[in-house]
This record gives structure tokens, C-alpha cells and sequence, in this order.
């Protein structure tokens, strides 16, 4: 029973993270009707610069602020350099533009920095652990599962009590009748790229801070755990997208430690044949957002 | 018909081995090394002697084949500035594969077409599997980086440079029993590289007397999060003396954090991947060991290729090792041309595969005897106060 608790604990904290990145893309997908693959580049970019932060000297509590300010101009930029220029388009060509903006921010990193991954310290209380009986438990989890909460918390105030909130919403239900009613349609879009880029760089401080590296694919995996966490749960849904997260941190934990020996490098493999087998059933993901269509 | 002129063929390289050993000369790897860019001798004026190198410049490759390529491109300055090789001039020549198949062929193609003598290759066999089938036995292809011993095969003239992943992971379970280590736990992920190194390892550790206690899945370069595997191994009750993986540098840090705030001591024993991706540089890291492929210790080959290589160019040689293992290429092709008088691809080919002795700066290469894969030493490095010391040497 410990060793399940244990395992539990291990998995949401996995999870804390997945989450945080799922709300980015959920956030984005919700607007745009788009599930954003340059949104890892915020994190390959954040990567970077918080290298070259710390080596001019610069420390984590300078740098952790900093990533959510990298991380928010990089949506910016990349929105109205890549995706303002399509938005009318049909959803594939957003989509082929973000895979397009995926490379080429790898391609510029491999071809004007290096191939080569460049290190960084971590934070000096990242591997505490706190002991509870038989139990372990990691101040990082703890951390990444307040954050996930505090930033669920914080964007749901943000969408259900400002103006900026509203008008997200009318977008994300009907954009070209949103646009009739006054919206203006660029400070809308404008909007959700901020708000995903501050959740992008809420996830980038806890993935760098352990990963302590950067590299021109430092943004890939949690690029590709956020789209499925926010698959799960729901595209476009905010909860699904913290819902996604932690049960796709909760399955892999399960599965590493639950398969037998010689047969855990399989937990890939069977996560994805799990999500196959969710869709078959739930096509829609764990929490059902309404459909809408874009006129 | 086909057969008489293959007879003819081999005949006549034999011949030239023959009358190539006879005149045969030593490279002196020490003279170029010293060459002084700035005073140089009269420029070789003889046929050049045509060296390609198809490199990976891509997030795949790039961390060996960026350095490896600067500095092949940096020794070549220096031999054709200590009067080239018996008055000829080396052309190097590199081309991007990318880290995509098709491109690896054409650049392959474009190389064989330039008539290079010799083609220097990528680390992966992703990448190499494809350019094989382009020099078709024809070319010789030796193998920069990589450690792969499924590439290494002297009969289609395919050749490593470093030692393979048989003698590294031998050689760490060498060095484990040596400690008086008795029990290990690897971490793997199916496949070549990180699969095979711990395979290895478990049997000679085995053998030897110890016992791998558990293996655990880990997913190469991106697992960050080993909060299940050390929690399972604390639980084990008693700690390992040694766990030993294939992990990149930055990954073997987190799993050594968490394991240390599980509360499971223990020594950390990894491969080259530990230094390629910059275990120097890396934050926790502290008594970890690491297989390798040179010790930059003050005199030798490798640390004059670095410091020559700063001076000349301004900024460090981004690996050292992998810039040795380039320049240890290229000493092995122009010694195949020094033993053999000739630039035919299938001559050098031939000729490398016997090869003994050949002054690299890694160490010595030797070739014959067996299927490719260079007898050379391997050494294991201990990461004290940040910088590598010199734990063993196998050879």
C-alpha cells in the first residue's frame, strides 16, 4: 500500500508538469482551434537563455522570472510572424505552420549556436526530500504540484472575472461573430499567446530547473507530453488539460514501476496504446468541451 | 570475365600492398601536430590525396561531428603546412548529411564522384547503414564517433576509429570488478548503445564474480524524472556498489540527485556519452566515472591538438576527444597511403584492414586481426572537483 501511495505521489508530481504544459496548449487550441508544436520552442528558447544568463553571472532567482518573459515575447513573436499571416486559413495550414516554426527554431539553434547541449546548475535544493514514514517526498513535486494549482487557479480568474477573460471566451466560442460585437480580433489572439507564453515559461522553470541543460531539441519532449496530456483530457479544455497531465504522470509512473523487469522500456509504447484505447471509447478525451465551429 | 578481373583486381592491390610495404613510411603525427600555421614549408604540389567526411551537423550528430570536423579540417591545415604526405597535399572535404538518410547517400554519392580516397563517417548507424551502401565496399569509411560495432566490418572496408561499445562496457566491468565492487544496477533502454553497453557490462560483471541485481527502463535523453526507479530501488533495502548506464550526462545527474535524496549511496559508472555531452559542465556530477576515449594529460597528442587548435583559432575545440578521433582518422588514411605508395580507394580500403600501430592522438590504433574495430585503449576517467582525473587505462 505504501509503495502505491508512493508511486501516486511520484506520479503527480510527473504529472504537475505535464499539466502546466497542457494549459498552454489548451489555451491556444481553444482560440485558434490549433494544437500549437512550436510550443516547445518556448522552452528551447528559455533553455538558452537561461544558460547565457548564467553564465553572465545571473541566478535562479533572477533567471525564473526572466523565463516567463522570454517565453511570453517568444509567443509573441512567433504569433505575429508566423501565425497572423495564416489565421484565416484552414486549421491543417496553422498546423504545418507550427511544425514549420518547430524546425526552424531547431535549424537556427543546431546551425548559429551548437548541436552540442550546454549545461546549467540546478537549484541547490532540487533533489530535497522530505521523509514521511515509509514515504518519500521530493520538494520539487511538492513545488510543481502548488504551481499547477496556483496557476489553474489564476488563469480560471483570469477568464472568468477580466475583460481580457471574455473576450477569450467569445473568440473561442464564435470568433467572427466575437469580431461583430467589437473584439478586436488581434488583441485577442495577441492575448492568448501571452497567456500561453506565461504558462509555458510556469512549465519551463520547473522542466529547466531539473533538467539543467539546453539543447536545439530541449523543447521536443515536453512539447510532445503537453499535446498529449491536453489530447486526453480534452482539447480546449482547461481542467481536461490538468486532468490529462497528471493521469499521463500517474500511467507512466504505474508502468515503470509495475512492469516487470526487461519489459519497463516498453511504458512508451503501451502509454500511447492506452490513449488509442481512451479515443476508441472517448473520442472527445476525459472532459467533453462543446464543439465549435468557426463560420 | 567478372571473375578474372576481380582475380586482377585483387592481385594488384596485393601487389601495390606488397611493393607499398617495402617503401613503406611511418606518418609522423608528432611533426604535423607541431606545425606552425604562420611558417609554413613549400606547399605540397603532388596529386592531393582526397579525404571526404560526410558529418552530421545536426541536433543528431552535431555534438561530435561539429568538433570532430573542425578539427579534421584544422590537422589537415597542419600537414599540408608541414609539407603534406611525401609531397602531396590532403583535400578534405565535408559535406552536411543532416542527420536525414537521403541526404547521407547523395552526400556519399558527391564524395565518391569527387574521387575522394578515403570517406570519414557519421556516429550513428542511422546514418551510416545508408552511407555504406553508397561506397558499396569500394571506399574505404571510417567511422569517426561512433562506438557502434555492428559498423565495423573490414570486408565491405568499414572501419571504426573509436574503440567499439564490446570494449568499452568490457572495460567498465573491468573496472568495476577492479574497485572490488560486487553488486551493480544498470539502467537501460532496448536498443543499440543504450541497451547494449549494460548488456555487455552484466556479462563480464557476472562473469567475473559480481551480480546485477536489478535493471531498470529509462528513455534516453529525455527522461528527467527517476522518482519511481530510485523510490523502488531505496525500497530494495541494500544499495548497489555500482549503477551502471549509458545515460547522457545532465540525465545521470538527475538520477544521482534523486537516488542521493532516496537515501541510496552509491558509485556512478557511465559511458562516453557522460563526456560527449558535456559532463564537465554539468552540476552534480561529483566522483562520477566515465569510459572514454582520451586523457588530455600535459604532453599528450590530444591536449597539443587542443591548445594548437585554440591558439590558431581563437576559441577552444568544442571535444577534445572527438577532435582527437577525426585527426586519428586521418593518420590512419595517410598511413594506408604512406604503406601502399597508392590513392585507389580499394588499395587504402585493403590496406587499412591490416594496419598496426598507426600514432594516433587517442592513443595507438591497430587494425589487423580484427573485423574493423581498432585495438586501442580505453580509459576510464573520475570527475574530481569538476575536471577528469585519470582512473585506469585497458587497453
Amino acid at each position: 500500500m505504501i509503495e502505491l501511495i508512493q508511486q501516486i505521489i511520484d506520479g503527480l508530481g510527473r504529472g504537475g508538469i505535464y499539466a502546466l504544459l497542457a494549459l498552454g496548449i489548451a489555451v491556444i487550441f481553444g482560440v485558434m482551434h490549433l494544437i500549437n508544436f512550436a510550443h516547445g520552442e518556448l522552452i528551447t528558447v528559455s533553455a538558452y537563455t537561461s544558460y547565457w544568463l548564467f553564465a553572465s553571472g545571473f541566478n535562479w532567482w533572477f533567471i525564473a522570472p526572466a523565463i516567463i518573459v522570454v517565453a511570453v515575447l517568444t509567443a509573441v513573436i512567433i504569433e505575429f510572424v508566423a501565425f497572423r499571416w495564416v489565421r484565416g486559413a484552414p486549421d491543417f495550414t496553422m498546423l504545418m505552420t507550427s511544425f514549420g516554426v518547430h524546425f526552424l527554431v531547431q535549424a537556427l539553434f543546431v546551425m548559429y549556436v551548437s548541436a552540442n547541449f550546454r549545461q546549467f546548475p540546478r537549484p541547490g535544493w532540487i533533489f530535497d526530500t522530505w521523509r514521511i514514514g515509509d514515504l518519500s517526498l521530493e520538494v520539487f513535486d511538492l513545488a510543481v504540484i502548488a504551481a499547477t494549482l496556483v496557476t489553474l487557479l489564476g488563469t480560471y480568474w483570469l477568464l472568468q472575472r477580466t475583460m481580457f477573460g471574455v473576450s477569450l471566451r467569445a473568440a473561442a466560442e464564435d470568433f467572427d461573430t466575437a469580431r461583430l460585437m467589437g473584439i478586436r480580433s488581434n488583441r485577442v489572439i495577441r492575448g492568448a499567446f501571452i497567456l500561453s507564453g506565461v504558462l509555458a515559461g510556469v512549465a519551463a522553470i520547473f522542466w529547466l530547473m531539473r533538467s539543467g541543460q539546453a539543447g536545439p531539441t530541449a523543447g521536443l519532449n515536453p512539447m510532445l507530453k503537453g499535446v498529449l496530456a491536453a489530447l486526453i483530457g480534452g482539447l480546449g479544455s482547461l481542467s481536461g488539460a490538468v486532468l490529462g497531465g497528471i493521469t499521463l504522470g500517474l500511467v507512466e509512473v504505474l508502468l515503470i514501476s509495475r512492469l516487470p523487469g526487461g519489459t519497463a522500456g516498453l511504458t512508451d509504447g503501451i502509454v500511447f496504446l492506452l490513449i488509442a484505447l481512451l479515443f476508441v471509447f472517448r473520442p472527445q478525451g476525459l472532459i467533453t468541451v462543446r464543439r465549435v465551429e468557426r463560420v | 570475365m567478372k571473375q578474372t578481373a576481380r582475380i586482377i583486381s585483387f592481385s594488384a592491390s596485393v601487389l601495390m600492398l606488397m611493393l607499398g610495404t617495402a617503401h613503406a613510411g611511418s606518418f609522423d603525427i608528432d611533426a604535423a601536430l607541431a606545425a606552425n600555421l604562420k611558417a609554413c614549408k613549400a606547399a605540397p604540389t603532388g596529386t592531393p590525396l582526397k579525404i571526404g567526411y560526410a558529418a552530421d551537423f545536426s541536433d543528431l550528430g552535431g555534438f561530435a561531428d561539429k568538433p570532430a570536423s573542425e578539427a579534421g579540417i584544422y590537422f589537415v591545415e597542419l600537414v599540408n603546412c608541414a609539407g603534406g604526405v611525401n609531397g602531396s597535399p590532403i583535400e578534405f572535404t565535408v559535406k552536411n548529411i543532416e542527420g536525414d538518410p537521403e541526404v547521407t547517400q547523395r552526400a556519399g554519392q558527391e564524395l565518391v564522384d569527387a574521387g575522394v580516397s578515403a570517406i570519414l563517417g557519421p556516429p550513428f548507424p542511422d546514418f551510416g547503414e545508408p552511407l555504406l551502401q553508397v561506397t558499396a565496399g569500394k571506399v574505404a569509411t571510417l567511422f569517426v564517433a561512433s562506438t557502434e560495432p555492428t559498423l565495423a566490418d573490414a570486408s565491405a572496408m568499414s572501419f571504426l576509429v573509436a574503440f567499439d561499445d564490446t570494449a568499452q562496457a568490457t572495460a567498465a566491468a573491468k573496472f568495476a570488478l577492479d574497485q572490488g565492487w560486487k553488486t551493480a544496477v544498470t539502467f537501460s533502454a532496448p536498443g543499440p548503445y543504450f541497451g547494449y553497453n549494460p548488456v555487455i557490462f552484466t556479462k563480464v560483471f557476472e562473469a567475473g564474480g559480481g551480480k546485477v541485481t536489478s535493471d531498470y527502463a529509462f528513455v534516453p535523453i529525455d527522461d528527467m524524472d527517476f522518482s519511481a526507479q530510485a523510490n523502488a530501488m531505496a525500497s530494495a533495502g541494500s544499495a548497489p556498489d555500482v549503477v551502471y548506464s549509458a545515460m547522457l550526462s545532465f540525465q545521470s545527474a538527475v538520477l544521482r540527485g534523486q537516488l542521493d535524496g532516496a537515501g541510496v549511496e552509491t558509485n556512478y559508472l557511465v559511458t562516453d556519452a557522460f563526456e560527449a555531452t558535456g559532463g564537465y559542465f554539468t552540476k552534480g556530477v561529483e566522483g562520477f566515472y566515465h569510459t572514454t576515449h582520451s586523457f588530455p594529460a600535459e604532453g599528450s597528442r590530444v591536449k597539443a591538438l587542443a591548445d594548437g587548435y585554440a591558439a590558431a583559432r581563437g576559441a577552444p575545440l568544442e571535444n577534445a576527444s572527438f577532435g582527437g578521433l577525426a585527426v586519428d582518422a586521418i593518420a590512419v588514411i595517410i598511413q594506408a597511403y604512406l604503406t601502399t605508395g597508392s590513392m585507389d580507394p580499394a588499395v587504402l580500403g585493403t590496406a587499412i584492414g591490416g594496419l598496426d600501430g598507426v600514432i594516433g592522438a587517442t592513443g595507438t590504433l591497430s587494425y589487423s586481426g580484427s573485423n574493423g574495430s581498432p585495438s586501442k585503449p580505453v580509459y576510464v576517467h573520475r570527475v574530481v572537483n569538476g575536471a577528469p582525473t585519470l582512473a585506469a587505462t585497458y587497453d
